[in-house]
């Protein structure tokens, strides 16, 4: 039960796009740089986030990445699902999936409850709420306390 | 993301044991049948669970098995960080941190792992039975 490196790298980078001013396009080479992921690696997680309409893409020289809408609009639970195959921790809690036994299964139950933990967790964070404890915490950070 | 087969199925026969074993031990193969779960594969989530301390074997011809204690004290936080080897949803020990990976550490992940054990923690294998025995008294066919 893990969510793999691509879901956490997935949210970094869609983190680092969201830290620059709205409206700017931001090259690969700078988000890796900002990550440390390889570009090979980040051009693999954008197609998928830009399938998903997370973030845009321009082409050309000046080309890059941007989100494609408010960061406020784009939840961590979007970016997870956009990049894993799933985020439930059983096949049975999905839409449009069970078993045949499932209406009245007591261990299903106990995995939606878990599945449930799970979704409301990423749901309730948006990039916005991220990008503005970011920013937040890097200035208590630099505040110096001597007297 | 998915929890393994080995766990699945292990919390269903789990189930099925609190359930049958109220008047002594229940038969691994009894547990298999009514779970439709292979034998084989019973007997290598037994031999885990048993390593564990969740269970006990009666050996003789008429073995099986028991729950070492009540189901009210078996959590589902020791039954999945059993089978699954622990009960992270993500792996925290990327030594190239950088202050976004940092960041997402404190403020996302560790609260995604706190809140899948809680929520595992939050759940007895006798709420499952209770869940079984009441469904059971209504109308219909249910399931472990």
């Amino acid at each position: 039960m893990r969510i793999s490196t691509r879901g956490s790298y997935a949210l970094e980078a869609v983190m680092a796009i969201a830290l620059y001013p709205d409206e700017q396009i931001i090259s690969i080479r700078e988000i890796s740089e900002r990550t440390q992921i390889s570009d090979n690696y980040l051009e693999q997680i954008f197609s998928l986030l830009r399938k998903n309409k997370i973030i845009s893409s321009s082409r050309g020289a000046y080309g890059g990445y941007q989100l494609a809408r408010p960061a406020g609009l784009i939840l961590v639970g979007d970016v997870l699902r956009a990049t894993e195959k799933s985020i439930s921790p059983v096949m049975c809690v999905e839409e449009n999936s069970s078993c045949g036994k499932s209406a009245n299964c007591v261990t299903r139950t106990a995995w939606k409850k878990l599945f449930g933990a799970i979704s409301e967790t990423v749901d309730v964070i948006s990039i916005a709420d991220l990008v503005r404890d970011f920013n937040r915490k890097i200035t208590w950070e630099s505040v110096d306390y001597s007297i | 993301m998915k929890l393994s087969t080995k766990c699945r199925y292990g919390l269903r026969a789990l189930v099925d044991l609190a359930v049958f074993s109220e008047r002594g031990h229940v038969a691994l193969h009894e547990i298999a049948k009514r779970q439709e779960i292979s034998l084989k594969y019973l007997e290598q989530d037994f031999s885990v669970l048993r390593r564990a301390g969740i269970v006990k074997s009666v050996k003789g011809a008429q073995g099986g098995y028991l729950l070492t204690k009540s189901p009210s004290e078996i959590r589902l936080s020791e039954i999945v960080s059993v089978l699954e080897g622990d009960l992270l949803l993500i792996e925290i020990d990327d030594p190239e941190q950088t202050d976004i990976r940092l960041f997402l550490t404190q403020q996302v992940w560790t609260r995604l792992n706190q809140n899948v054990s809680e929520s595992l923690h939050s759940i007895c294998l006798s709420d499952l039975v209770d869940d079984y025995r009441m469904q059971q008294s209504g109308e219909g066919m249910y399931y472990i």
